[in-house]
């Protein structure tokens, strides 16, 4: 990871976050409040105490799935933008087993859930990547509009035939207790996690150190010379795009079965754990440990969102500016990535030195 | 008084110098040639002349004024042209439609200019300017049905259109044959005498012997050498390029080993493009176990095609291809490579490196599955690098830190990877196409010796190459290609160039009178 060049990718991760923290800082003080007083309660409740760092990591859990989900196909130059319907997809099916399998143990029940997710993210992430692999039919676009179809046809199953009929607004029936995780401790953290961070060091494996991982670096740099040197393309991007949505088939139903426990039609949140995906993706620059990272950060911010507004004025839209000023931040290269950071520095001073001789 | 003057000429691309102090000259009236290997910063400098790049630092002076320029419109007001390697022009338009492009002569009527164009007067002033320098092209023919030869005159004479006074040509004779580069010498010197000053930027020695008044030797960004023609020699040149004494072509001693074991084998390969059209048409030939097949023909001519159908990323349409006997027609790569294969692809950053990724990465480019490297899919990054190391050692590749990445090392290092990675594999056959392109003539030399030695051993090689001399230095026997079909087949040691350039150009002699 430390090659060259690694100074100046940082900068241009750290700096879009510090210049969203900044502006948003100005929000801040124009409510009236010490932005320095602000961001330290949003973090030391969401970093430094037990309970809250705890509920910092269980809310990463899907989203360290979600953006490697993303970060595997980006890598290959494939864009599967079509996380979130994947995730929603697998969350609601790993629910409905999770509700009318009855009578299986605990570890049976759950991996039979998370088997589900995968297989439906699995499902629904291969017809956009049949179409590309056979027809060349651009994958951005139909996974991305292939996620709004997916709201649609799940908010008529769960008003539908899978709605729970005592309850007063649409969802389904509440999972069985033998497929919902436990709660390690005071917080909120569950066996979830640990399933996301072992998922984690497989990818990080596959990416970095597998056959498998050097052909997706190939295939996304270089296609014609990844096809010449005896890459199947084809195969290639069915094989990653079933792992995508296995990713985030797993990140629905392990979501489903640690936090929400049925289906509602909030069931990811706003704007969704598929598309928050994307984003900690792009901060993690798309390598694991960064994901992880990212995850985590993120999830920090969430989770300290609702403790500004508990402990002080500022309303918690506040964080919900600074993720969006993250992203547009983050759009823009403040340093060109192809030279490194020493060389750039050289050459700044040089012109400079030449001003002062004249 | 010289045309053009370059004093210190600096150019930097972040921490990399491409041109460092450059100071050269050209007097009016000549034929100036700038040789270097490639990536010595010739095309850089003819950049920065032509106003595509601007110098870090330093001063370009045209006819002694000082000039700064921002595009090329800047340098072709000043009386600069440019005739690049890969021709400009719209295929469906006709000759004189080519050149007048966005120089548009408009009809008028008393004084004022209408909207249409006033063909017949375009006509004439193009033929005028054809005439004038003895240029061999009809006005009305379409661009897309003549040679390339000819369209390189039409690049001439659309510069000669906007009145440029220097003319800059990049690697004119690349895609020439013999007879067409005569012309082209014959119609530079034309120039000259009337007038024009020319630089040509060339890596070929012959060429530069035959063409040029003065010669500027380039080599690592910097001037090594200003020679007059007349006072030096191909080997001398070649010394300044490289630094050492090189030998311009191996011997081919030792022969070629050929029993007659059939090792490759193509029948009746036909293809067609994107486009429908038929690229291949019923190609056949054979190489014999120890021989060296050289496929000769101006490029374009389908050998493009036939290396893309023989490599697999091209489907054959009919056809067969047999190696030892085995039917390996429209596998893929890998299987090819497995069959016992070795391909030196004709792009080398497109098909054979991934200039992003690292040294040790390209060097197992087609040959993951190797027990060496790979364990249970997982790549083993210390074999991995005994690999890379062993490779660089043997085949001395020079780079500069093992562990960066492909796109620091020069052409010709980059060539000799691809080399190592394939010959290191225990193919039976070698398909090399364009072994040499653009690789520095240190490089050329070894490549060159290693095909041979690979060859000696009894092993075969499908050789395909653009460079007439590679193939009439390397080859057993020779094929020239010529629109998507092999039209003859020479032995080298008695054709001539003359006879395969003729080939070449898709005439073919009739033999005693064979057949009329």
């Amino acid at each position: 990871m430390k090659g060259k060049g690694f100074a100046v990718k940082l900068i241009n991760t750290i700096l879009p976050v510090l210049l969203a923290f900044s502006i948003g800082g100005i929000l801040i003080l124009v409510t009236g409040e010490n932005p320095f007083e602000v961001y330290g309660i949003m973090f030391g409740k969401s970093l430094f105490t037990s309970k809250g760092f705890g509920n910092t990591l269980h809310y990463a859990s899907p989203l360290i799935l979600t953006g490697l989900a993303i970060a595997i196909t980006f890598k290959a130059n494939i864009f599967n933008m079509g996380v979130q319907g994947q995730l929603m997809f697998g969350g609601f099916f790993a629910g409905i087993a999770g509700a009318y399998i009855t009578g299986m143990s605990s570890l049976p029940h759950q991996l039979l859930c998370f088997a589900v997710g995968a297989l439906c993210g699995v499902a629904f992430a291969m017809i956009p990547a049949l179409l590309r692999a056979y027809f060349k039919v651009d994958e951005m676009v139909v996974t991305l509009t292939f996620n709004y179809a997916m709201i649609k046809v799940l908010e008529y199953l769960s008003s539908g035939p899978f709605r729970e009929q005592g309850s007063g607004y649409v969802c389904t029936p509440t999972i069985q207790g033998s497929a919902m995780f436990t709660r390690l401790g005071d917080s909120r953290l569950t066996g979830f996690f640990f399933v996301a961070l072992a998922l984690f060091a497989v990818m990080w494996i596959v990416m970095k150190k597998s056959s498998l991982g050097y052909q997706v670096t190939a295939i996304g740099q270089n296609p014609e010379f990844a096809e010449a040197t005896g890459m199947r393309v084809r195969r290639k991007i069915l094989l990653l795009m079933a792992i995508s949505g296995a990713l985030a088939g797993i990140a629905g139903a392990g979501y489903m079965m640690s936090e929400e426990f049925k289906y509602t039609l909030t069931f990811s949140g706003s704007p969704g754990l598929g598309w928050d995906g994307m984003l900690i993706a792009l901060l993690g620059r798309h390598s694991p440990v960064g994901i992880l990272i990212a995850s985590i950060f993120y999830s920090a911010l969430k989770t300290g969102a609702d403790n500004i507004n508990m402990y002080t004025n500022v309303p918690k839209e506040v964080v919900a500016v600074i993720q969006g000023l993250m992203i547009l931040f983050l759009a823009v290269r403040f340093l060109d990535e192809r030279y490194d950071l020493k060389s750039r520095i050289r050459t700044l001073r040089k012109p400079a030195e030449e001003d002062m001789e004249k | 008084m010289s045309m053009i003057r370059t004093i210190e000429l600096t150019k930097k691309f972040g921490d990399f110098t491409a041109n460092d102090k450059i100071s050269f000259s050209v007097e009016p009236q000549e034929i100036k040639c700038i040789v270097g290997e490639n990536g010595a910063g010739k095309s850089t400098l003819m950049n920065m002349l032509y106003g595509v790049l601007q110098p870090t630092s330093g001063t370009i002076l045209i006819e002694e004024k000082g000039m700064c320029f921002k595009s090329p419109q800047d340098a072709i007001a000043c009386g600069i042209g440019m005739v690049h390697q890969h021709f400009k022009l719209v295929p469906s338009l006709t000759v004189y439609e080519n050149i007048l492009l966005g120089a548009e002569i408009q009809k008028e009527w008393k004084g004022h200019k209408l909207l249409f164009i006033d063909k017949g007067e375009e006509r004439r002033k193009v033929r005028e300017l054809i005439d004038r320098y003895h240029f061999q092209l009809n006005v009305d023919d379409r661009v897309e049905n003549l040679s390339v030869g000819l369209c390189q005159q039409i690049e001439i004479l659309k510069m000669l259109y906007r009145n440029v006074k220097i003319l800059i040509l990049d690697e004119p004779t690349s895609v020439l044959t013999p007879q067409e580069v005569d012309r082209l010498v014959e119609n530079l010197k034309d120039l000259r005498d009337a007038g024009k000053t020319i630089v040509v930027i060339t890596h070929k020695l012959r060429e530069v012997m035959e063409l040029s008044d003065s010669i500027t030797v380039i080599k690592a960004g910097k001037v090594v050498g200003n020679v007059l023609t007349k006072d030096t020699c191909e080997r001398d040149l070649a010394q300044m390029m490289v630094g050492r004494d090189v030998v311009l072509t191996v011997s081919n001693e030792g022969g070629s080993t050929s029993g007659t074991e059939t090792r490759y084998q193509a029948e009746k390969l036909t293809t067609i493009n994107d486009f429908g059209k038929n690229v291949l048409n019923e190609v056949s030939f054979e190489v014999k176990a120890g021989e060296i097949l050289g496929i000769a023909g101006v490029e374009g001519n389908g050998q493009s095609e036939l290396v893309k159908v023989l490599t697999g990323v091209m489907l054959a349409k009919q056809g067969k291809v047999l190696i030892d006997g085995k039917d390996i027609t429209n596998l893929w790569p890998k299987q090819l490579r497995e069959s016992g294969l070795g391909i030196i692809p004709e792009d080398r950053y497109g098909q054979g490196l991934c200039r992003t990724m690292s040294i040790a990465d390209n060097c197992i480019a087609g040959y993951l599955d190797d027990p060496e490297v790979n364990r249970f899919g997982i790549l083993q990054s210390r074999p991995m690098g005994r690999l890379r190391d062993r490779y660089i050692e043997k085949y001395d590749i020079r780079v500069g830190d093992k562990h960066g990445e492909v796109s620091q090392l020069s052409g010709g290092n980059a060539q000799k990877i691809i080399i190592a990675r394939e010959f290191e594999n225990n193919p039976r056959l070698i398909i090399a196409c364009q072994p040499t392109r653009g690789v520095d003539v240190g490089s050329i030399e070894f490549i060159h010796k290693q095909l041979l030695a690979f060859r000696n051993a009894g092993n075969s090689v499908l050789l395909i190459s653009s460079e007439l001399s590679e193939i009439m230095s390397l080859s057993d026997r020779v094929a020239v290609m010529y629109k998507g079909e092999i039209i003859d087949e020479v032995d080298p040691k008695t054709a001539s160039t003359s006879d395969i350039g003729l080939l070449m150009a898709g005439m073919k002699q009739e033999k005693g009178g064979a057949s009329a």
